[in-house]
């Protein structure tokens, strides 16, 4: 359905004369919720705490599964970061690949500073050179981070913050000479 | 009533990871969608997408070989067909403002950064299925309506069109 949209109030009269210009359309978009339900549809859909506990009691059902899935993939990271600073394309990428993972996924399962250094690491790496992972000190300092935010998730909020800056001070001379610092909370 | 809506939808999960896919999956089945549909990158959405048609896509912006921007721009492109319009959902780790503006300028209807959580994800379905934004064509632009408030312009007018505001 193609609908030219009212007339602005600041519009004055010699804008009724004048056709929108044929360059750029305007389509109103029928809601999907209107069109499924019918004459069943009662605007607006508002958040329902039902369902949104339904699916945080989803997400925690996950979570022990997560966790060991967590643990395999730094127990890999560890394995692969020896090869991938070598030279290792194929341990390059799969380490890069798993270290995304975190990334994505940690902070939903409860491992929110997992996922911090995570992202932290793969922003290192998208923006390595070959360099950077043969002297390996950035990488391998992620790599203990994640590992050590796994094992003791109680850790002092300060020291976690203090590491990642740290780690955003390695990392932001070589990517981009930022200097910024991150606050905690 | 989201519920019974829910019970409706076909959605198209799109994620490299195993393990994004299998949470989406999840918390939709939890929402009670009828069908989760999950391909693992652009590619093979976009053969999915030639044989059944989603409600709804939520796609991951990294992946291999095509990714998330790639596919949701080939979609944007068909023209004469509601595919073209189908609203996506962006699920995204790169969060600097070039990631998003990027997304928004291909024709994204929503962008959700990862670590994604379940309000976060029920918030973004419930804007794109009840409160979808008009649709808008220019030769450089295909997808929802970028402004996300309508408020008059007041600087000078360039383009000879009150009726745009």
């Amino acid at each position: 359905m193609i609908e030219r949209r009212p007339l602005s109030r600041l519009a004055g009269d010699e804008a009724r004369n004048e056709a929108p210009p044929l360059d750029v359309r305007f389509i109103r978009v029928p809601s999907i919720a209107e069109r499924k339900l019918g004459s069943d549809y009662v605007a607006p859909m508002r958040l329902d705490p039902r369902v949104l506990e339904q699916m945080q009691t989803t997400i925690r059902e996950l979570e022990t599964k997560y966790a060991d899935s967590l643990k395999s993939q730094i127990a890999m990271l560890q394995v692969l970061v020896e090869p991938a600073c070598r030279g290792d394309k194929e341990a390059r990428e799969r380490f890069y690949m798993l270290a995304h993972d975190m990334r994505g996924l940690a902070g939903t399962f409860g491992y929110a500073i997992v996922g911090q250094f995570a992202d932290s690491l793969c922003r290192y790496v998208e923006h390595s050179r070959d360099g950077d992972w043969r002297d390996g000190t950035v990488v391998n300092f992620h790599v203990d981070a994640i590992r050590d935010a796994f094992e003791n998730p109680g850790t002092d909020p300060a020291i976690t913050m203090e590491t990642l800056n740290a780690l955003d001070r390695l990392i932001g001379s070589d990517i981009n000479g930022n200097g910024s610092q991150r606050k905690s909370g | 009533m989201s519920v019974a809506l829910f019970k409706k939808l076909t959605i198209l999960v799109v994620d490299d990871s195993a393990y994004m896919r299998h949470l989406l999956m999840t918390l939709l089945q939890a929402l009670g969608v009828k069908e989760v549909l999950l391909a693992i990158n652009g590619d093979e959405a976009l053969s999915i997408v030639q044989t059944k048609e989603p409600d709804l896509i939520i796609t991951d912006a990294a992946m291999m070989p095509m990714d998330g921007f790639s596919f949701a721009s080939k979609l944007r492109s068909i023209r004469g067909h509601a595919l073209g319009m189908v609203p996506i959902i962006m699920v995204s780790g790169h969060t600097d403002i070039a990631s998003v503006e990027r997304a928004r300028d291909i024709g994204i209807s929503e962008f959700l950064s990862k670590p994604i959580s379940a309000r976060g994800l029920y918030e973004r379905l419930i804007q794109v299925l009840d409160r979808p934004r008009q649709f808008v064509e220019t030769p450089t632009y295909r997808g929802p309506d970028r402004r996300r408030r309508e408020r008059p312009f007041e600087g000078e007018d360039r383009r000879n069109s009150i009726a745009l505001l």
